[in-house]
């Protein structure tokens, strides 16, 4: 291949993120100042997108080690994407630290495990403070979340820049090196996320627990990580930034998005059945309030991201036309949004409803209201969430763009670049 | 059992690079190639041949949908008209339950569909003749195979020769 394939960002695409930045800081602000005395919509949108972006990059790192140890040839063309994604890590700790800051200072009644006098009347939440409290909280995050990114993100990456410049030794030992980071990261990441999406998400419904639900988060943002790819690969496509990336790069992309679209509405579906099936009341409360209280959020939630995915990318050529791959790829992507969304939403208003009636506001809130009705920001997404939503993206691709600037897009001395270019899937 | 025996003129190639190249040089020559033998499935070698895609994925489509019918139309059937029984409290038309055996028949009835469809096409099966050109096209060699009275054999000799067959023979089969 000629040319260097270096990336720099023009002055549009840094002036049309800013405005996505600036919209969502907006929205933001908006949101807390239209908000309940507990701030509910403000926090949970917070965590939604905290969690959502770090979680993708948590993807990107998990997809590259897992491709590595796999000895995966052809996304070797797009592994600098992933690399970058895998960099916000770092940005995932500082807006972790938000939340764990507030949760210290009061400032959020995202989690009902925080309320001290709660729990202490609680046998439940009594039996689960070994693990739901501040302590594992702040110190469980910061330790894996840095963990991740300083033991893992950072050194791998520097690993593949050194590789670009020095080339190999007859060892390999660069890429040995780096086999060898993957292969201890996936069993790490794979027990350490659950651990994460238990604290972070899952306990958002104190009370409620299932063994599924960290697949199920995984599963989630997987799909995410890979239409954000799509879109981005097709995008950077369409600007001349990666000419070596072909229709059968986008194929396999699109087969992951099919796939894991699929994998995640069977972790979906044996959730919810064991759950229907035991029947058992502490368990169903979860489901019985989003498909009595939030109807739109739960049948939504399978149309964007098992439907929709699943009936278009069926068949081989829709997975190779740019255009359909990338409205498909959107459509997941808000279709994410959507699953996040109802993941976090009833249990806060939950939490804020307790806590508000503890103080005696309830009657003068909205949130207070148990949602009999449509309530934009709580029992759908109204257009704060959209314009949060659409700034924390623009956050994470500006970011990614960033990283993207510092190393050529092609890894021109990676073992597998042959294979990669060549890469045929038909 | 063999109805209509013909003669068969056929090229052995050491590589499917060569296999390829040697595909392009008979269209460009508008030599009609009856078949090629290949030991596995070679990237690209359905486009040089202009073969149509398979529509065996259609198929595939049609008794899966068959078997999703089959399966809820059956257990609805079932557990509301025939046989009605209260398991576990639940209602008579219980849909999460039938969702898995409802997956299960779905993908059998599309495996086993596709599997017959693929069969009846290529008319394979139990006891019948199919004769095998050369063995060595199941181990290591790449074959492109002529009839011989639709073409002239110095014609297709001189192609062998020029796109590097490293074995031309001719058989009936």
């Amino acid at each position: 291949m000629s040319g260097d394939h270096t990336f720099s960002m023009t002055g549009r695409e840094r002036n049309v993120l800013f405005g996505f930045m600036g919209l969502g800081l907006l929205c933001i602000v908006l949101t807390f100042f239209g908000d309940d005395a507990v701030h509910s919509r403000f926090w949970s949108n917070y965590l939604i997108n905290a969690v959502f972006f770090t979680g993708v990059s948590f993807v990107a790192l998990f997809i590259l080690a897992a491709f590595t140890t796999a000895y995966t040839g052809w996304y070797i063309v797009v592994k600098r994407i992933w690399e970058g994604y895998a960099q916000f890590l770092i940005v995932g700790i500082i807006l972790m630290l938000v939340l764990i800051i507030g949760l210290w200072g009061h400032f959020h009644h995202l989690y009902h495990w925080a309320d001290e006098e709660a729990v202490a009347a609680d046998p439940v939440l009594l039996g689960k403070s070994g693990f739901l409290n501040k302590y594992w909280y702040t110190f469980g995050t910061l330790i894996i979340l840095g963990t991740w990114y300083f033991a893992f993100a950072r050194p791998m990456r520097k690993l593949s820049l050194r590789e670009d410049v020095e080339g190999h030794d007859a060892n390999y030992s660069l890429y040995r090196k780096y086999k060898w980071f993957s292969a201890v990261f996936l069993p790490i990441g794979a027990f350490t996320s659950a651990a994460m999406i238990w604290q972070w998400v899952m306990s958002v419904d104190a009370h409620w627990y299932s063994t599924m639900f960290a697949w199920y988060t995984t599963a989630s943002w997987f799909v995410a990580c890979m239409a954000i790819t799509i879109m981005l690969v097709l995008y950077l496509k369409g600007r001349g930034a990666l000419p070596f990336v072909t229709t059968e790069h986008l194929h396999d992309l699109g087969k992951y998005l099919f796939a894991f679209s699929i994998f995640w509405t069977y972790l979906w579906f044996s959730q919810y059945m064991l759950i229907w099936y035991a029947n058992v009341g502490e368990e169903t409360t979860y489901f019985h309030t989003r498909i009595n209280e939030y109807p739109v959020l739960f049948y939504g939630n399978l149309v964007l991201n098992f439907v929709v995915p699943f009936f278009v990318l069926m068949r081989n050529d829709t997975k190779r036309k740019a255009g359909t791959l990338f409205f498909v790829a959107l459509v997941v992507l808000l279709g994410r949004f959507l699953d996040f969304f109802q993941m976090v939403k009833p249990g806060v208003l939950h939490t804020t409803h307790e806590a508000l009636a503890h103080s005696g506001e309830a009657a003068a809130t909205e949130a207070g209201h148990h949602a009999s009705h449509f309530t934009a920001g709580f029992t759908i997404p109204g257009l704060l969430e959209i314009g949060t939503f659409f700034g924390f993206l623009a956050l994470f691709i500006f970011f990614v763009f960033k990283q993207l600037e510092k190393a050529p897009l092609l890894p021109k001395n990676d073992p597998y670049l042959a294979e990669s270019l060549h890469h045929h899937v038909q | 059992m063999s109805q209509h025996t013909k003669e068969v003129f056929y090229g052995l190639y050491n590589d499917e690079e060569d296999l390829l190249h040697a595909i392009e040089e008979a269209n460009a020559q508008h030599l009609e190639i009856m078949d090629v033998y290949t030991p596995f499935p070679v990237h690209g070698l359905d486009k040089v041949m202009h073969l149509e895609e398979s529509r065996l994925h259609i198929a595939g489509f049609v008794f899966g949908a068959l078997g999703t019918m089959t399966a809820f139309g059956f257990m609805t059937w079932v557990f509301t008209r025939d046989w009605p029984i209260i398991f576990g409290g639940k209602p008579y038309w219980s849909v999460p339950a039938f969702i898995p055996i409802t997956f299960e028949l779905t993908v059998l009835f599309a495996a086993i569909g596709m599997v017959v469809s693929f069969y009846t096409v290529c008319g394979l099966g139990p006891g019948v003749s199919n004769p095998i050109l050369d063995e060595r096209i199941t181990d290591d060699k790449f074959c492109i195979a002529f009839e011989t009275d639709k073409a002239d054999l110095d014609a297709l000799k001189a192609f062998f020769s020029k796109t590097g067959a490293g074995e031309v023979h001719t058989k009936t089969i």
